[in-house]
């Protein structure tokens, strides 16, 4: 009996003894990548040049690194100023962290130009700056229902109004969000905030949205250039649903949603709403509307962007550009 | 309101010295004071104030009731006048120890109350704290001190709890020659309601003497949060089990041969934390192993022995620290015209400068490399193996408890690297006693310690460390007259080189590194005179000169001087 017990005792010991060695497994933060030395293991390159969004899908950066470290890709578009960045801290560089769509992170947009690329590794003293020059020469295709760029001229179904003073219609110049056109508003109206308004309606009768509001989102570019402020000038969207299907939309017996959007500075910026928020009033009451209330997207036969300032401020000003709707989430442009 | 408490007592104190088959009286009292005066070049600090000066007298006045024979009541209240407080001003009134203990049915030891609790180096173990190898009497005067009021006790290494334990023990005529049995349980943490819940830490030990020379034993210790103690029902849960032996055999009838070893399991939980850093199951192992042997006629004891402790090991029981080096000392605790915080030298906590824990923690909370890089948490130390080698005088005349002790340990798992440290650690001193060689009767004692430690890491130059520190610790005492010392004493530790230091998280993961080069010296030397009226009363004075000099000069060069007069009585 002891002699099994001591035996055990010891075989036991010896066994444990033997510690399963992973070279591998470390405890903590990699000292390489908390203090070792920085160098490019491999150039870091692009995937194409040129690309084609539309078609070639992603452009893809690859390279590797001697350590984990914050690595910076700035895109910089030659013409339209559209910047992209990509960040990341990994050693690899691969289609996991480093792949662009074609997209910018806010308006506006790249279009088909010469791209420059940056890329710079902040965490890293006296580290190298890397250039490269990228010639797009297709946009990346959007997802969702586009309601106007704006590039095909007045639909034949639009309804656009301004005031008498106020000079409204399609501009083509290298000033647009997206692509290569944009409705501008100019004027002053010293009686009315109402300066003028384009309702874009589908020759369709609706715009093919789905039937729930919840994860439909409006998108749109505004860029307020005059009589810019939070108390000073708004744009006010109407959402005009038609529920008899009657093709035509009745302010008395349909809904109209409405939504708000004051100005603040003189950029390009997006507009973004979940079709579902509309629901409630600017004032964040429930909506009255004149039909069954709910917001109903597959029902819409008309988007109102409407610019309204103040009379007393003298001339106002704002573009717009690229109306669409999104599923999921805000339009990425 | 606390003079009546005073009337009371004095009363209830003569009534028991009449009975001395019922009560009996314990207890200490101690008068303290330190002179402090900070030594700093007026350029670098201009702001701080140079001296510091406080002090206090204490009662502790302790009870034993003896109720029947088989119970004890022991009750001890502190009594402590600040120096300077006036009338009342400055004192406080304190339960320093409540414990009620005896046997049940003469089987079953019980303690409840204020318990110490001690198992192994590797389930609950009080390991003792840096500066202190083999010291000399000028400096464990005052050490003595702070042990005394925190509970500590380097000979017996047990944590001072509340809660309750019991043990029995059985004997066999078949079989097994006997076994013993302990358990304890004891709260750690009491709940707010709101975010932190109840605590508690409990645990046992079976031992199993198999035959007197072979025993067997077996230890657990828990430490877990109870559930539904606060609202958000987060659980904390640390196991630890161990089983453990020990043999012993004789060659030739004299020389002692024996074998021990402890191994186990450590499992820590974190239940429903909404952390997403909380490792919510986190498990290692250990094991230690060693052959000693008594020789040359039981004058020596020489043990061999190989230990391996998981990285993931954790025993809050054995592995918290008495002083936790990311605090500040209590006086001086910001020097320098930028007001920065000072760190934590050996001799803050001589001087009771120091917070300390009788707590157990869950956390590996921060230690000073420079001091001890090799087993900062004592042997439980996670992360470490290697060899260890140890030899102690167990008798001797002129040259008393020499001692040598050796380890060559390296990391199981690489800190921020594959590449591992070692750690070399060595470790020797002695006590003594001149008079006996010179024949003369009155005392003349050296004590002697030197401690050398070193940690390597190759590889790349960005993993590479060479940390090097050494520590002498002397005292001497010699007695002039009958009960009347001189004392002496230095310390001195020397430390250069690199150190990467983990910076835990809460949950104790590792989640950078401080990278701090060292190259400094401190050094400490005292002076004092002591009396003593016998062995538990001693009267001294003492004068110390702390220095610290660094190579940069990036970091500030200081001193402290430090005049104490301590009467100290044990009854």
């Amino acid at each position: 009996m002891k002699k099994i017990i001591f035996s055990t005792i010891i075989l036991g010991l010896v066994w444990t003894s033997c510690r399963k060695e992973d070279g591998e497994t470390i405890d903590g933060p990699s000292l390489n990548d908390l203090v070792g030395p920085f160098s490019i293991v491999e150039d870091i390159t692009a995937s194409q040049d040129p690309i084609n969004f539309a078609t070639d899908g992603d452009l893809v950066f690859n390279g590797e690194l001697s350590k984990n470290t914050t690595w910076v890709i700035q895109i910089t578009g030659s013409q339209s100023g559209a910047v992209r960045t990509l960040t990341g801290s990994e050693r690899i560089l691969s289609s996991d962290n480093a792949a662009w769509n074609g997209g910018a992170n806010s308006y506006p947009s790249f279009g088909l130009e010469d791209v420059y690329v940056e890329i710079t590794f902040p965490d890293e003293d006296g580290s190298p700056i890397l250039y490269d020059t990228i010639t797009v020469t297709g946009e990346k295709v959007d997802q969702g229902v586009l309601v106007t760029s704006f590039e095909n001229g007045v639909g034949s179904n639009w309804n656009v109004w301004q005031q008498t003073t106020v000079t409204a219609g399609i501009v083509c110049n290298s000033e647009s969000a997206k692509g290569s056109c944009h409705y501008s508003l100019e004027g002053t109206v010293t009686w009315d905030w109402a300066i003028g308004s384009v309702a874009v309606q589908p020759d369709a009768g609706t715009f093919g949205l789905q039937a729930s509001p919840n994860n439909l989102y409006y998108n749109m570019a505004i860029k307020p250039l005059e009589s810019v402020g939070p108390t000073t000038s708004f744009v006010l969207l109407w959402f005009d649903e038609d529920e008899n299907g009657d093709g035509v939309f009745d302010p008395n017996t349909e809904d109209r949603f409405t939504y708000e959007y004051w100005t603040s500075d003189t950029t390009w910026q997006q507009i973004s709403l979940e079709y579902a928020s509309l629901v409630n009033a600017p004032n964040g009451e429930p909506a009255e509307t004149n039909g069954n209330g709910l917001p109903e997207p597959s029902k819409l036969i008309s988007v109102n962007m409407f610019f309204l300032a103040d009379q007393n401020n003298g001339n106002a000003k704002i573009l717009f550009d690229h109306a669409i709707f999104t599923t999921n989430g805000p339009y990425n442009p | 309101m606390k003079q009546y408490l005073l009337i009371i007592l004095c009363v209830f104190a003569l009534s028991v010295f009449g009975q001395k088959k019922k009560f009996q009286i314990n207890g200490a009292g101690r008068a303290y004071y330190l002179a402090n005066e900070l030594d700093i070049d007026r350029e670098l600090d201009s702001i701080s104030t140079r001296k510091a000066n406080y002090g206090h007298t204490l009662l502790d006045f302790g009870i034993s009731a003896f109720p029947n024979n088989n119970t004890e009541i022991i009750g001890m209240f502190r009594i402590r006048n600040e120096l300077g407080g006036f009338w009342g001003a400055g004192v406080s009134f304190n339960v320093r120890q409540l414990t009620l203990k005896g046997v049940a049915g003469n089987i079953v030891r019980y303690e409840l109350g204020d318990i110490d609790i001690r198992q192994t180096p590797y389930t609950v173990w009080n390991s003792p704290e840096e500066g202190n190898l083999n010291e000399g009497e000028v400096f464990s005067q005052r050490r003595r001190v702070v042990h005394y009021d925190m509970f500590y006790n380097d000979t017996t290494n047990a944590w001072r709890m509340q809660g309750a334990k019991a043990a029995f023990g059985l004997k066999f005529n078949k079989g097994i020659d006997a076994i013993r049995f302990k358990s304890y349980l004891t709260r750690q943490q009491v709940t707010d309601g709101l975010a932190v819940p109840e605590r508690l830490f409990g645990g046992g030990s079976l031992g199993v003497v198999v035959i007197p020379r072979f025993e067997l034993s077996f230890n657990s210790a828990n430490l877990f949060d109870l559930k539904e103690t606060i609202a958000d029902s987060i659980q904390f849960k640390n196991s630890v089990h161990t089983a453990g032996f020990r043999y012993k055999t004789y060659l030739k009838d004299s020389i002692e041969l024996g074998f021990s070893g402890e191994a186990g399991l450590s499992t820590s939980q974190y239940l429903f934390y909404q952390d997403l850093r909380a490792p919510e199951s986190l498990s290692d192992w250990f094991v230690d192993v060693n052959i000693h042997s008594i020789i040359a006629d039981n004058k020596f004891k020489l043990s061999l022995g190989y230990k391996d402790v998981g990285s993931d090991f954790r025993s809050p029981g054995a592995q918290t620290r008495r002083i936790n080096f990311s605090q500040f000392p209590r006086v001086y605790q910001q020097y320098t015209n930028d007001a920065i915080g000072r760190p934590i030298s050996y001799v803050d906590f001589i001087s009771g400068n120091t917070d300390n824990t009788n707590k157990i923690s869950e956390s590996l909370v921060p230690y000073f490399a420079a001091y001890n890089n090799s087993t900062p948490y004592g042997q439980a130390t996670p992360n470490r193996k290697g060899v260890y080698f140890n030899a102690e005088q167990l008798k001797g005349k002129a040259f008393k408890k020499s001692f040598l002790r050796f380890s060559g340990l390296t990391q199981s798992r690489g800190t921020g690297t594959t590449q591992k440290k070692l750690f070399l650690l060595a470790e020797t001193g002695t006590d003594l006693y001149l008079n006996e060689v010179l024949n003369w009767e009155r005392k003349i004692k050296f004590d002697l310690g030197l401690r050398y430690e070193t940690t390597a890491r190759s590889g790349e130059s960005y993993e590479q460390i060479n940390l090097q520190s050494v520590f002498g610790d002397v005292g001497m005492s010699i007695e002039i007259a009958k009960k009347l010392d001189l004392l002496f004493g230095a310390k001195l530790w020397s430390t250069s080189g690199t150190a990467f230091v983990n910076e835990r998280n809460v949950y104790n993961t590792i989640v950078d590194f401080d990278i701090v080069n060292y190259d400094f010296e401190e050094s400490v030397i005292a002076a004092g005179i002591q009396y003593r009226f016998n062995e538990h009363n001693v009267l001294s004075t003492h004068f110390q000169k702390f220095n610290i000099s660094h190579a940069s000069e990036n970091l500030t060069d200081y001193g402290m001087s430090q005049f104490t007069i301590l009467y100290n009585l044990f009854f």
